[in-house]
């Protein structure tokens, strides 16, 4: 990643999975005993919105598992995209990665085979469930990567090199149905307890904005290391 | 924006496809002159419960032919057809002579030498990739590792990659029904920013029971096969392929030559399964792809549509066409009839049909239409007639999750 990395940052990263949630300003938090145990084993049924923040939604409770990691990160960010005026929502640029994609959900719909649950037979789904809860209108993409390439993050400094999109924010989340992806996947980029979701917002350098210094990690380890306890980094743009 | 960035542009070398109509990208090359349709009864969906048992398979003697030749992948229907496309889109490259004009492309002019693998790339687009594994999986079915392996997109991209000595960076793009086209845009970034010399950009997808049993659920298919933009149009028939194209550097082929010149893509922020019913977001998709380009919509000179034939979808497209070209819509078609709707495919093989359209100087029909819709523009392709100029066309992709794509590709000169 050379060239004209430097005019842009990275703003805010957040990240959740079965030891806790939290962003770069918060660091990671543990889950709170209610409810931690089950989250510890995995079972992200007991995951709901209201775990994390204060208000309900019922259109949450009728996604699978692979887009509430999704959604509940980019919730993480705390970027104020609630005050976004409309033509800036039009250039932000959503892209996602995944690793495990969505075959616990394709395993659900073969038991199951519902109109509700087909939409959610695509990794790319979660994409189109940011987009509508925050009108994000830009440029879209959804990588599943390749061991030993690129992925989202990379992407998406290209649509900002490119004038593409005015900011963008990456995703990464892993849903992973041990007995199937196990052996198939690689262990770095993938917790103890089988999921995560992690969110990066990135843009361009603008005075007094948040501002993390630039890394080329993989997207999961790039936003597990600023969400880390202890290790805020981040600071005013100077 | 760097002017580095500017000055390389990605063209079409050469192609391959497998599909209903069958192995070999003249399939397509007879399509857009003859109008077939190779939508027909798939004996292997009967009795099943489907909407609709019409679709556009690929026929049980290029199945034959394909596990014949590898019967290390016999399991292994995605890699088969993908492998099968890439194998055409890749022959004219290595067997070419040094002053093969006759190659179909281009490829092998002057200028042009085939690069190590280290500067070869790899694009896929697949929304299920090896679906049919999981399938045998939850049947407590046999199931080789392979087959297992694949099941994981990225894999099969990886597979795919090693197959073809590919050791230059790989990608797997499944972004919906607009994968096809996102896949092209990221294989000409790989062109444009010097990562690639050439890059095979390759889509797939399987006529599966998951799928149809998905799609079914939904209610929208066609029991009697789609009818891109008719009157009496009702859904959408489902197919399977595979459509491989070579990118290379634009300046390396002889013209004339296909060249992607501009992309776009969006979201409709509106709606997981249906598209936005004013057609505002594949318009700012194809806004996005002629500023790219530096193009005025009124110099384009077809589009190659989505066109699937769900009532919402073309009602969508018509609007967007006439929000971006206002009264004057260039003439459009849409190839579902052929070959139905391939998902991951869907973009390479569509935008192969662009490239024998641009060789052949012929505008496309739309098989399957009888009565056209009268609220969509009335510019639509009932039949394939030769073009006065065909040099810009515009593909277009819209896809669950509210996503748009847009690719404007040019004939002519380097």
């Amino acid at each position: 990643m050379g060239g004209r990395v430097n005019e842009f940052v990275i703003h805010a990263a957040s990240f959740i999975d079965a030891e806790g949630f939290g962003n770069d300003r918060t660091g990671r938090r543990p889950w709170p005993a209610a409810g931690a145990e089950a989250l510890q084993r995995g079972d992200l049924e007991a995951l709901r919105w209201s775990s994390l923040f204060n208000s309900e939604t019922a259109r949450f409770g009728r996604m699978d598992l692979l887009s509430r990691l999704g959604l509940m990160a980019v919730e993480l960010l705390d970027a104020g995209f609630e005050t976004m005026e409309p033509a800036r929502r039009d250039t932000v640029g959503v892209c996602v990665e995944t690793r495990s994609g969505c075959t616990a959900t394709d395993l659900r719909f073969l038991q199951m085979p519902l109109a509700s649950g087909f939409a959610y037979t695509l990794p790319s789904t979660v994409l189109g469930e940011i987009c509508i809860r925050y009108r994000f209108r830009g440029p879209v993409l959804c990588l599943l990567p390749v061991p030993g390439q690129g992925g989202a993050l990379e992407a998406a400094l290209g649509w900002l090199k490119r004038g593409e999109a005015g900011a963008c924010v990456c995703v990464a989340c892993d849903q992973l149905d041990k007995k199937i992806a196990a052996s198939a996947l690689s262990p770095d980029d993938l917790p103890s307890g089988g999921w995560q979701g992690c969110a990066v917002l990135l843009g361009p350098r603008t005075s007094g904005s948040r501002e993390l210094p630039w890394r080329s990690d993989a997207l999961p380890r790039l936003a597990r290391s600023f969400c880390s306890p202890g290790n805020p980094t981040a600071g005013p743009a100077g | 924006m760097d002017p580095a960035l500017t000055t390389r542009r990605a063209a079409i070398a050469t192609g391959g496809a497998v599909s209903a109509l069958g192995l070999g990208l003249e399939t397509l090359e007879a399509a857009v002159r003859d109008h077939p349709s190779g939508l027909r009864e798939c004996p292997r969906l009967a009795g099943k419960g489907f909407q609709s048992t019409v679709a556009g398979f690929v026929p049980e003697e290029i199945w034959h032919e394909l596990r014949q030749r590898d019967p290390a992948h016999a399991d292994t229907p995605a890699f088969l057809l993908a492998d099968a496309a890439l194998r055409e889109a890749s022959n004219p490259l290595w067997n070419r002579r040094a002053d093969d004009r006759a190659t179909p492309s281009g490829a092998g002019q002057a200028g042009w030498s085939a690069p190590p693998a280290s500067r070869r790339g790899l694009v896929l687009s697949t929304t299920k990739a090896e679906i049919t594994a999981l399938e045998r999986e939850f049947r407590q079915q046999p199931c080789s590792p392979i087959a297992q392996r694949q099941l994981f997109p990225a894999l099969l991209a990886a597979d795919l990659a090693a197959a073809h000595g590919i050791t230059g960076p790989v990608q797997c793009v499944s972004t919906a029904c607009i994968s096809g086209l996102l896949a092209i845009q990221q294989g000409a970034l790989l062109i444009e920013e010097d990562q690639a010399d050439l890059v095979f950009v390759v889509g797939v997808d399987l006529l599966s029971d998951f799928v149809l049993s998905g799609f079914s659920t939904l209610k929208s298919l066609e029991p009697g096969g789609c009818r891109p933009f008719d009157a009496d149009r009702k859904g959408l028939s489902l197919g399977e392929g595979a459509g491989a194209l070579v990118l290379v550097r634009s300046e390396t082929l002889a013209p004339p030559a296909l060249t992607v010149t501009g992309w776009g893509s969006s979201n409709d922020a509106n709606h997981l399964t249906g598209p936005s019913r004013d057609g505002s977001g594949l318009a700012l998709a194809i806004l996005r792809a002629l500023q790219k380009a530096g193009t005025p919509p009124e110099a384009v000179d077809f589009v190659h549509t989505h066109g699937t034939g769900t009532p919402y979808n073309d009602a969508m497209e018509g609007m967007a066409l006439r929000w971006v070209f206002g009264a004057r819509v260039p003439p459009y078609c849409s190839s579902k009839g052929w070959f139905g709707h391939t998902l991951g495919a869907a973009g390479l093989l569509e935008t192969l049909v662009c490239l024998v359209a641009a060789r052949q100087q012929i505008l496309p029909g739309t098989a399957g239409l009888r009565t056209p819709d009268p609220s969509v523009p009335d510019s639509l392709l009932r039949a394939p007639r030769p073009a006065a100029s065909l040099r810009r066309l515009l593909k277009l992709n819209a896809g669950f999750g509210g996503t748009n794509a847009a690719l404007l590709l040019e004939w002519g000169g380097a």
